[in-house]
């Protein structure tokens, strides 16, 4: 059936965006894989059965109709700027904690961050303001309410509010709220139950801890990437690439640290809430950093230099430890291939062998790539990458994933953010989703890892949150504020 | 009983000692350092006391969700399959570095160094779960414990006997998690690494040089995806535990890796689904602030120093100054006001063709500075800049050092080893998380497990290792 034709007009690009959205272009655009289709996978291994009982049990469909695991834990959030505290949050926020982000009256100043400053990629709340897609996508679950925290009356009511929380993630300027009298020192004489995070970039004390600029800015991500050799770790070595034109030090595309120093402070706070609930009675002050938390995850890398003084130099797509265990270019954009033990190692080469017979000589034959630690050697990776891509540069990556799976290998293809979306695996989780939100309408959004469990999985109620929605609600359910209050309170530039 | 007439000074918010008052007058960091104590760990309890978790695990992605709990003071088991252990033994910096002594399973070397850091503090069983005789022990363990992590392709252990299906029989309160690449779907039996998770999530696509500046995608370095999602299933654990303790129940837990390095992707995929609209790398500036990103300088801070990574690399230094009265300084500062001119709000400078030409500016100043001095002018200026440290400059770095992040440990098996785990996590004040010990060989703990803990004679533990079933 013929589609119906539109008159459509374009100028310049910001024409073509309102013909991009959700209602013209719905996602997925192709349909997922069908339930029949998946189980006839199940099959193939001979574990329907098994298969049945995971769909039925841990499908994020049935996600709604469960209990959730945080129910009854109240957690106060209160930070600008970084992601560490919104993520940490966040993900208490999916498990089913109560989150009651506080800003400023002024709002976070990630509400005004967009890529290359567009405002067109900003949206806008039924009150007309302007939102960035960052601090959308990352506030989950959470009620906005807004303070003052430089005012008397602003400080006042921040304290009567973590009075009723069982945690409070923090991330300001190091001794900024200590110096308002509403740190950890002072709030835990009024609330000592309270378990209290501050989350940071280097740390609050210590001699390189969080500065500020003289003009007030903040140190944000990549601060702490910078600070624990990550990214001097990271990135192609001059020798792939000549010096700035990609072969130098390379930091993460995303705020990596924050995320991971987001994910350790709500590992803290549980733990913490564990022992509190469990023996003690008692809350307690944690500290994370993006620095220190993404040194943790830095494999061994001080841990060798402790041993021998080696300095971790970047290796860009391949890995010093792993053999094969890289990305390799293809004939349309990167293929990853993986498998390390014997079983895997020649049975990708046998695949490559099929097409390219002089791989199984030069590489299978080679008696200095028998043995698995040895093939981890520099002469031996340089050695498997260059016969690998010789086979690659001839095919597409669909070619290849194809190739490859008929050996079970796990390798796969390096995609974009659209081919992401339309990932048949993706989709039918789905691992990207849509949620219609009251106020930014359909978005598109990263689903919570934690989402698909048995008993109490993790969901996302919804996204962002127009700045101090909730001041009336949170004010009067915990404080007793009334309208007329608070509208005094407003007057007074309080909330 | 308390007479309610009397107001006992306990009662009351504040200082309740001279000591509590002094407390509270010390200066902030002062306080920090006292309530931190970063190398009294050991006189402080454990979070965790009382959980016991198995680890049937291998690799760094599941193996780092439980060495979280060991961390926090669990009791934790962990299991491999006997002569072979954890193929992370077998891994080593360009096959450099191995830990010693020997153990069976590799008579010719040691310990690679890969396997660090995942598995601290834990047990170290061994045992072949394909066997049947082995069932009953494996079933023994599951009753005495509060939960296990696995990441056996899925159906595995349904196949062993020791699914979830099968495991809450046994202990309605155990809590089980599966982790791996894919999970539920048309690619379940997708194996998967790291590596494989950074390229299928979309992660690689937006790290590195964009191709108009020769660059690659760029692979976040290390295992930094599998260790970052094993501790996205701690938090899922312990929200398990919470709500264990209301109901009584355990539950399964299924987390796919390749997923959690979708979920740091931010703004990239609303904007996709809004606007059809597919994030692009960026290099080593930002999309959303301007100037806050990393500049080459053209001098090295070791000249003379024979290691290239010293000599060549020590060169590069991340400036921030994207609010407007810090940009307006660094514009004075390299001598540039015209940029100032040019881009007075942030909206203006955060430009693709903006930030082109800024951060040349600010190259070409550097070009006849080392990164130290780079670094000293701006920071003297009152401005925020700092070096790329590389690990050696962590090491020595007094700061980590102070904090307790990077410290000495005395490893009962190894020796003096340096650790930079576990205690950077996070610091605690009253249950703070400790390292015990690093790893130890494989099946180190048998006796101690199947001995002690299952009730094993010692005939029949010697009887299963001589047929290789532990």
């Amino acid at each position: 059936m013929a589609k119906k034709v539109r008159e459509v007009e374009i100028n310049s690009r910001e024409d073509t965006l309102t013909l991009m959205g959700p209602d013209v272009r719905p996602w997925p655009v192709t349909p997922p894989p069908s339930p029949e289709e998946v189980a006839a996978v199940y099959a193939r291994r001979k574990a329907e059965e098994f298969g049945k009982w995971c769909e039925d049990n841990l499908r994020i469909d049935y996600a709604r109709g469960k209990p959730e695991a945080l129910q009854g834990v109240r957690v106060l959030s209160c930070g600008q700027w970084r992601m560490g505290h919104k993520f940490a949050a966040g993900l208490l926020g999916e498990l089913g904690a109560e989150v009651i982000n506080v800003e400023p009256p002024s709002g976070d100043p990630l509400r005004k961050l967009t890529p290359f400053g567009r405002e067109e990629y900003m949206l806008e709340d039924k009150n007309g303001d302007k939102c960035g897609l960052d601090f959308i996508h990352e506030l989950r679950n959470a009620y906005s309410v807004t303070l003052n925290l430089e005012t008397e009356k602003g400080r006042e009511l921040y304290t009567k509010l973590a009075q009723h929380a069982d945690i409070l993630i923090e991330e300001y300027p190091p001794g900024y709220m200590d110096n308002l009298g509403i740190g950890y020192r002072q709030l835990s004489q009024i609330n000592p139950r309270l378990i209290y995070c501050w989350v940071g970039e280097h740390g609050q004390w210590g001699p390189m801890k969080d500065k500020v600029s003289k003009y007030g800015q903040w140190m944000l991500d990549p601060f702490g990437q910078a600070a624990c050799s990550f990214i001097h770790n990271t990135g192609f070595p001059e020798d792939l690439l000549p010096r700035g034109k990609g072969g130098d030090p390379t930091r993460s595309g995303v705020w990596f640290a924050d995320y991971v120093a987001g994910e350790q402070t709500a590992v803290n706070a549980l733990a913490a809430l564990f022992w509190r609930d469990e023996f003690s009675g008692e809350g307690q002050f944690i500290e994370t950093t993006a620095a220190e938390a993404l040194m943790d995850i830095l494999d061994f890398d001080i841990t060798w230099y402790g041993f021998n003084k080696s300095i971790k130099a970047r290796t860009g797509g391949w890995d010093p430890n792993l053999n094969q265990y890289a990305w390799n270019p293809c004939k349309d954009g990167y293929m990853m291939i993986g498998g390390q033990t014997d079983r895997l190692w020649y049975r990708i080469g046998m695949c490559i062998e099929r097409e390219l017979p002089i791989f199984g000589r030069l590489i299978h034959e080679d008696p200095l790539l028998k043995e698995m630690a040895a093939r981890n050697a520099l002469q031996a990776l340089t050695k498997t990458y260059t016969m690998t891509t010789m086979w690659l540069r001839n095919i597409n990556r669909v070619e290849a994933e194809e190739k490859l799976m008929q050996y079970e290998i796990a390798a796969g293809p390096l995609l974009y953010i659209d081919e992401v979306a339309e990932f048949p695996h993706f989709k039918y989780r789905p691992w990207v989703n849509v949620l219609e939100d009251e106020q930014y309408g359909t978005l598109l959004y990263a689903e919570s890892t934690n989402a698909y469990q048995m008993r109490t999985p993790a969901r996302v109620k919804w996204l962002g949150r127009p700045l101090g929605k909730d001041n009336a609600e949170v004010f009067m359910k915990y404080i007793g504020l009334g309208q007329t209050e608070l509208r005094e309170l407003k007057e007074q530039g309080v909330v | 009983m308390k007479d309610q007439r009397v107001t006992r000074i306990e009662d009351l918010p504040g200082p309740k000692s001279q000591g509590e008052l002094e407390e509270m007058k010390m200066p902030y960091e002062e306080y920090c350092r006292k309530v931190f104590a970063p190398g009294q760990e050991k006189t402080k309890p454990e979070s965790l006391k009382g959980i016991r978790w198995l680890s049937t695990t291998m690799y760094i992605f599941t193996p780092h969700s439980v060495a979280n709990l060991a961390e926090l003071g669990a009791e934790c088991i962990k299991v491999e399959m006997p002569r072979m252990g954890d193929p992370m033994r077998h891994t080593s910096p360009f096959n450099e570095c191995y830990l010693y002594p020997l153990h069976d399973s590799r008579p010719m070397t040691g310990t690679g160094l890969g396997f660090t850091n995942a598995n601290s503090n834990e047990y170290y069983i061994s045992m072949d779960y394909h066997v049947p005789e082995m069932k009953e022990a494996f079933y023994r363990l599951v009753k005495l414990s509060d939960g296990l992590t696995e990441c056996y392709r899925p159906g595995t252990f349904d196949r062993w006997k020791q699914s979830y299906r099968y495991l809450q029989e046994l202990n309605p309160r155990f809590i089980y998690v599966w982790g791996g690449g894919f999970g539920y779907g048309p690619k379940v039996f997708g194996g998967s690494y790291d590596i494989l998770g950074q390229a299928h999530a979309g992660l690689a696509s937006v790290t590195g040089f964009h191709e108009d500046f020769g660059g690659h995608c760029t692979k976040h370095s290390n295992w930094c995806i599998d260790w970052y999602s094993g501790t996205q299933i701690t938090v899922a654990i312990l929200a398990a535990l919470y709500w264990r303790r209301k109901t009584g129940l355990g539950t399964m837990i299924e987390f796919s890796q390749v997923q959690a390095a979708t979920r740091c992707l931010g703004y990239g995929v609303p904007l996709y689904g809004r606007f059809g609209i597919v994030r692009q790398r960026w290099g080593n500036w930002d999309t959303q602030l301007c100037v806050h990103g990393i500049i080459l300088c053209g001098k090295s801070d070791y000249p003379d120093e024979p290691n290239p990574q010293l000599k060549y690399e020590a060169r590069y230094a991340v400036v921030s100054a994207f609010n407007d009265p810090d940009f307006k300084e660094l514009c004075a500062i390299i001598g540039r006001n015209d940029l100032w001119d040019q881009y007075k709000t942030l909206q203006d400078r955060v430009r693709p063709q903006a930030q082109i030409a800024i951060y040349k500016a600010l190259e070409d100043w550097a070009a006849d500075k080392t990164r130290s001095q780079v670094v000293k002018t701006l920071t003297d200026a009152g401005l925020l800049a700092m070096p790329v440290m590389n690990d050696k400059e962590v090491y020595e770095c007094e700061h980590f050092r102070q904090r307790g992040t990077i410290r000495w440990l005395d490893d009962p098996v190894f020796g003096d080893l340096l650790i930079q785990s576990g205690y950077s996590c996070g610091l605690m004040s009253k249950t703070p998380r400790r390292v015990n010990w690093l790893w130890r060989p494989v099946g180190a703990d048998n006796v101690k497990i199947y001995h002690e803990m299952l009730g094993y004679p010692m005939s029949k533990i010697e009887e299963w290792y001589e047929k290789n079933l532990i």
